[in-house]
């Protein structure tokens, strides 16, 4: 609670943004694993990933943080250098000039746009699942397999969130402290479950843990190799949330770090653990559990949960379902945010830019970014019998694109001051030009592979496979829309709104 | 005197500030433009924190608030204020509490689907916790001449006397005309079986009578088939405001408004003001009694 006086004429809003000090460490790992969501992360991820790597999933997992960890330093240094100024648009618009900077942008609201339509489904198939435990009546489960149910389902779901997020509601601390608890003890569960059949020899496929599944060497290809780690970038998503803290936490110099460090720790072992436990229970073969089988790939709890866990298979739905519905209301803030930054600063049209007078939020690009939402799940749904499957990968794809122009722009908006001291050579420079480049391959390779119709979950259209449909179709959507705004009104693209710049030299 | 006004930038915020002015004009208060912003909690879990939005938003706010205090004339002495607080209710009531402002005046009409659950539930946490009269501006209300007579409608329950009290001393202090109406709603072809009509009466006349004999005070009663109808059935002046007390429920945390105030809220097209029932009154020494004087 704070008040600041305006005079009738001239007026200074205050400066204080949250209240400082509020958030400890506890705190800040809290927000950043809430922010990750490693239930709902990794029931879709964990599939498709397996279906790339195989048994190399640890190896993945853990190779796939490298890249996201360096581009993270280099966001954390834009957030330093440039914070009243918004995100990857802004950023990359400073850096690059107008047409990087809206394709950025663009990236990173297909991404979340994208990231919102699989959340809604996901929380959907586990709110049926949870239905049908509760009942005990697989039926009610089944009707998530009903495609006008489901999409129906899905469509309330996405409206519902957008009109919390339009409300401005938000999820307290509280409420986040036991979501987050309550995962990690789910998650945990699972994997003990899982081990306990291994060691009673009633696992459906018990699998000896080798050390070769966390050597990334032994992935058969570059391809596979390349999908992986963007599946992989994709499960760390949002860690990076804590880097950018800073006053809201009560040690603005060590808290970030040491609560980004932290998180990661809490998310790999997470992530390992249960990767273990999925793998040495049900195999990478294709039989009924078989992690390798493409019917359990899309959503791996919905299917392990119950023989795992049996009757307290209950708790991963509830787990599953209170992850996915947090983060898809949260979720929404972020294209919206951006849509509205677009807007206000004439890269898209005006009304992008409203906020509404009453709840203070982005009015018109909330609800904007709930329809594309809503549109890109029903176009998927209709034409991929894969669809979650094949929105991850694309997801996947979605994020290296625009982290790696984010990462990039670090390094260009900084380059006067690059070589000015150990520190900026280390995260002005080496971190962010590694990180962008190893995304920005892997988003090329990944991107040219999935032209096969046979890549991925095999979903094709006209031949062409759907992520590649998914992913490459969304950015040149961008690229045409972009094209038809800069025809319609110029203003943006002529560097009349936002000037191309760079850091002065230190 | 000072007068919170709840300023958003619509149709109901002009609507507010508008009944802002015609009280204000009246008895020469000042006004507190106050423009709530949410507080944006950590724990949110937003990904990407955009700090660039909170800046464009700034702006915006700023905009607004130049907006909102070009609507109010020259001779009515405004300020701007932006608060930040969880949600707008809990915002205007500290702006209130920390300037010792003898009313919050917000906008209550309701237009479209999603904004009329919304408007219910800020006038409604508005009225369930004020600690002073809130003054609630009808849809499109775009008089700003003063106001020209003070209404109060009486129950038949205990606590109705404090709202006479209340509004024989506003009325004198303003130099307004005062009018109290009974609201007795009778069922069709029933003849007041229970006498309700005589209860009113005879409870309105007690307070005429008790009021100084210096005030311009008329007593009406209004009856029809429901209060709805009742209401219809009375003359209200164009510059005219009602006064209403709130329900004996807001003691046990429940809705402020009584049923009654409610069915008027939904019926009238003129401003009413609602006086909390725990308000101090003139003349009474409770705690409070000094810092918030009855001027509703």
């Amino acid at each position: 609670m704070s008040i600041e006086k305006t005079t009738q004429k001239g007026s200074g809003l205050s400066k204080k943004g949250l209240d400082a000090g509020t958030v400890g460490l506890l705190g800040a790992v809290v927000i950043g694993v809430s922010c990750v969501a490693p239930a709902y992360t990794l029931t879709a991820a964990l599939g498709p990933t397996v279906a790339e790597v195989g048994v190399q999933l640890p190896a993945i997992f853990l190779v796939g943080f490298i890249p996201m960890l360096l581009v993270a330093f280099g966001y954390r240094e834009l957030n330093s250098a440039m914070p009243d100024s918004g995100t990857t648009f802004t950023w990359a618009t400073r850096a690059f000039g107008p047409w990087v900077g809206w394709m950025g942008g663009w990236g990173l609201i297909a991404a979340t746009v994208i990231v919102l339509s699989n959340l809604a489904a996901v929380a959907v198939d586990f709110f049926y699942l949870m239905l049908g435990q509760i009942f005990g009546n697989p039926a009610i489960a089944d009707l998530t397999l009903n495609l006008p149910v489901n999409i129906a389902t899905t469509l309330v779901f996405i409206t519902l969130a957008c009109y919390i997020s339009y409300r401005g509601m938000e999820t307290t601390k509280a409420v986040q402290y036991v979501l987050v608890t309550f995962q990690i003890i789910v998650l945990a569960w699972f994997a003990i479950a899982a081990f306990v059949h291994v060691a009673n020899g009633t696992a459906f496929d018990a699998t000896p843990i080798s050390a070769d599944w966390f050597n990334p060497f032994a992935v058969g290809s570059f391809s596979a190799f390349a999908a992986g780690v963007s599946l992989s970038i994709f499960i760390y998503w949002g860690w990076d949330v804590t880097l950018t803290m800073s006053e809201e936490t009560r040690n603005p110099e060590k808290t970030p770090g040491r609560a980004g460090a932290l998180t990661v720790v809490v998310i790999v072992v997470i992530y390992l653990t249960v990767a273990l436990a999925t793998l040495t229970f049900a195999g990478v073969g294709e039989g009924e559990l078989g992690a390798g089988n493409p019917d359990n790939q899309e959503s791996i709890f919905a299917t392990l949960a119950g023989p795992v866990m049996g009757p307290f298979a209950i708790l991963m739905s509830i787990a599953v379902l209170s992850s996915s519905a947090a983060s898809l209301q949260s979720t929404f803030v972020s294209p919206a945010r951006t849509l509205l930054a677009m807007g206000h600063y004439k890269a898209l049209p005006k009304d992008y830019g409203r906020i509404s007078p009453q709840y203070k939020s982005p009015s018109y690009a909330t609800i904007a970014a709930a329809v594309a939402a809503a549109g890109f799940y029903v176009f998927t749904r209709l034409v991929s019998e894969n669809a979650l499957w094949d929105t991850i990968t694309a997801l996947g794809l979605m994020i290296c694109f625009y982290y790696g122009i984010t990462a990039l722009a670090c390094v260009w908006y900084f380059r006067a001051q690059a070589f000015s001291s150990a520190r900026n050579i280390l995260f002005r420079f080496l971190s962010p030009l590694l990180g962008g480049v190893i995304l920005l391959v892997m988003f090329f390779k990944t991107a040219t592979d999935s032209m096969d119709p046979a890549y991925g979950s095999g979903s094709e259209l006209f031949g062409i496979g759907m992520v590649f449909i998914l992913g490459v179709g969304v950015i040149l959507l961008g690229a045409v829309l972009m094209l038809i705004w800069w025809r319609i009104n110029p203003a943006f693209f002529r560097q009349e709104v936002i000037l191309k710049g760079s850091a002065p030299k230190e | 005197m000072r007068y919170v006004v709840g300023y958003t930038a619509d149709e109901r915020g002009h609507d507010a500030v508008c009944l802002a002015v015609a009280l204000a004009r009246r008895q020469g208060a000042d006004l507190d433009l106050v423009l709530v912003t949410p507080e944006r909690s950590p724990y949110a879990g937003t990904y990407l924190p955009d700090k660039g939005f909170e800046s464009l938003l700034t702006d915006q706010l700023q905009e607004w608030m130049d907006q909102g205090l070009a609507l109010v004339p020259e001779d009515v002495p405004a300020r701007g204020v932006i608060v930040r607080a969880e949600s707008n209710a809990e915002g205007l009531i500290q702006a209130a509490e920390d300037t010792e402002a003898s009313l919050i005046v917000i906008g209550a009409s309701s237009r479209g689907l999603t904004n009329r659950f919304n408007i219910g539930n800020v006038a409604r946490s508005l009225l369930h916790a004020s600690p002073v009269p809130v003054a609630l501006a009808p849809k499109s209300y775009r008089r700003t001449d003063p106001i020209t007579r003070m209404t109060c409608a009486v129950g038949n329950r205990a606590g109705a006397d404090d709202v006479v009290a209340v509004a024989v001393s506003s009325a004198q202090r303003r130099g307004l005309p005062l009018r109290l109406v009974s609201l007795v709603a009778l069922d069709a072809g029933h003849s007041d079986p229970e006498g309700m009509e005589d209860e009113a009466n005879r409870r309105l006349a007690e307070a005429a009578s008790a009021l100084a004999a210096g005030g311009r005070v008329s007593v009406e009663t209004a009856h029809g088939p429901s209060i709805e109808k009742a209401i219809e059935a009375l003359a209200w002046d164009e510059g005219e405001v009602l006064l209403v007390g709130s329900s004996r429920l807001a003691q046990h945390m429940r809705i402020f408004l009584g049923s009654t105030a409610n069915k008027i809220l939904r019926t009238l097209t003129i401003p009413m003001i609602v006086v909390p029932r725990t308000y101090a009154t003139p003349g009474t020494t409770g705690p409070g009694a000094q810092t918030h004087e009855a001027d509703a």
